[in-house]
């Protein structure tokens, strides 16, 4: 099954750019298994531990089941149907404060022994500095001579 | 001897030698009398050494390897202080005999307990985390400790980290198995900024907000682009970089059909040159002039409106107004009203 991340660049170059910085990286899992996502949580939650990146909260938000009725039989017979169900269940793990690099690290270490029939989706907030050219208006040293040009 | 008779003469498994199929321990002996598939003409004693199982199929049996005693099981050799990581380096499938634990899974016979763990299919295919023991966790960690690099620890509280790094840039990523790699949600870019945190001037914050619409949040103070209409998600991180400049710079600009901006454009109420400030002075003119008769109308209406009254009245209606019609506005204009017309 093709299961590599989508999200990870190879090619950090760790001497030249400065690393990120995460205030917050929320992990979601998804399965099919409320045990797997225990089994899961509790590797996951010892390994931040392990490297000592700070956890936030780590819930589990309520499961979602998706129902449908379909007919028993291949032709007729209406009255009489079948129901299926799919139960996906959810566990979150907030991550607080951690750079680009470990970042890196953990979500790797964490993708590569996801189990089968898991999904996960990674959501992180990067912090970045208001950058030059917003710092001061460029009409100060650039004023405006044309108006209708613009 | 008919071979129904055969069968139930003799309880031990290595007789059914009628029979094609082996699994037949714990069944009813009814069944065995309707199982009439493959007669060989084997004797009831199976030959000892080799074939500790019966044939299957029978006939095409010449020249077939010999099968093999499968020996006893790993379970039994292993020492209680073994070094669990090596048995299960990666991730593999359940092996009953490679795990020393009395596993049962599965759904309970009638009165009896669940299957035990040798040949039970459903301990294989749940996926296990005998490759993740607390001890092969560690031994992971510590060989991963050198890549990782620590939280600079200036930036302890969320604060700080507002204050010296205003933007905060979100994506997500999705991993799930599938026929492709690829998830078209992960190249949606939220660029969320404080607008406190922005050089803009009281015009410039105006405009900014009659540029930006429905993006801001007034409660938090938060400008929030979201930018996906590029296929990649660096291409949309620029974008969204982009309109942020293009926003700035263009709130700064004054343009020529910006001074025919109209009280209905404004985006509060200013209580300053208003229908209900003349209003106010005219009526207060007018029980003045009953009362006293004065003349002067410029330096009176400058007089009434230091009145602490009239400012009074002047704070609720703008309140009113901002704020809308709620129980607390609403009291406050009429006690105002009250004081000012001495009612």
């Amino acid at each position: 099954m093709a299961r590599c991340c989508c999200c990870c660049c190879c090619c950090r170059r760790f001497l030249h750019e400065p690393d990120t910085l995460f205030q917050k990286v929320v992990v979601l899992v998804k399965a099919h298994d409320r045990a797997v996502l225990d089994s899961y949580e509790f590797f996951a939650t010892m390994a931040a531990k392990e490297l000592g990146i700070a956890m936030g909260k780590v819930f589990e938000p309520p499961k979602d089941i998706e129902r449908l009725t379909l007919l028993k039989s291949v032709h007729i017979y209406k009255k009489h149907r079948v129901q299926y169900e799919m139960r996906t269940h959810y566990r979150c793990i907030e991550l607080l404060h951690i750079t680009g690099s470990t970042a890196q690290v953990y979500l790797e270490y964490i993708q590569r022994n996801l189990p089968e029939g898991v999904a996960m989706e990674v959501t992180k907030t990067s912090m970045e500095k208001i950058p030059d050219h917003i710092l001061e208006p460029m009409w100060k040293d650039h004023p405006i001579d044309d108006k209708s040009s613009k | 001897m008919r071979r129904g008779e055969k069968n139930m003469a003799s309880l031990c498994g290595k007789t059914f030698l009628s029979l094609g199929r082996t699994n037949v321990s714990g069944l009813a002996f009814s069944k065995t009398t309707n199982r009439v598939t493959y007669a060989t003409a084997l004797s009831v004693n199976s030959p000892s050494g080799n074939k500790g199982f019966p044939e299957r199929g029978g006939r095409g049996s010449v020249g077939r390897r010999p099968r093999r005693e499968p020996g006893e099981p790993r379970t039994e050799k292993m020492p209680p202080d073994q070094d669990w990581t090596s048995v299960y380096p990666a991730a593999t499938p359940f092996r009953s005999n490679a795990v020393p634990l009395p596993v049962r899974m599965g759904y309970p016979v009638k009165g009896g307990v669940p299957p035990e763990k040798k040949g039970n299919l459903e301990l294989i295919k749940i996926p296990n985390f005998m490759h993740l023991t607390p001890a092969a966790i560690k031994k992971h960690c510590e060989a991963l400790k050198p890549f990782c690099t620590e939280w600079p620890s200036a930036l302890d509280t969320d604060a700080k980290c507002d204050e010296h790094f205003p933007i905060k840039i979100e994506s997500t990523d999705y991993v799930s198995a599938g026929p492709s790699v690829r998830n078209p949600s992960a190249r949606v870019v939220h660029l969320k900024v404080k607008l406190s945190h922005l050089n803009l001037d009281d015009h410039a914050r105006k405009k900014m907000l009659k540029l930006v619409g429905e993006r801001y949040c007034k409660d938090s103070d938060i400008l929030t682009i979201t930018t996906d209409s590029c296929p990649l998600r660096k291409q949309n991180y620029e974008y969204a970089m982009y309109l942020l400049t293009v926003l700035y710079h263009e709130s700064w600009k004054i343009e020529a059909w910006e001074a025919e901006k109209t009280a209905a454009d404004m985006e509060e109420y200013s209580w300053e040159d208003s229908p209900s400030q003349k209003n106010i002075l005219d009526t207060l003119l007018r029980m003045k002039v009953a009362g006293e008769g004065e003349g002067e109308d410029a330096e009176v209406r400058k007089q009434l409106l230091e009145r602490g009254e009239v400012q009074d009245y002047k704070d609720s209606v703008v309140r009113l107004k901002n704020e809308g019609a709620s129980e607390t506005t609403v009291l406050q204009y009429k006690e105002a009203v009250r004081k000012v017309l001495n009612v």
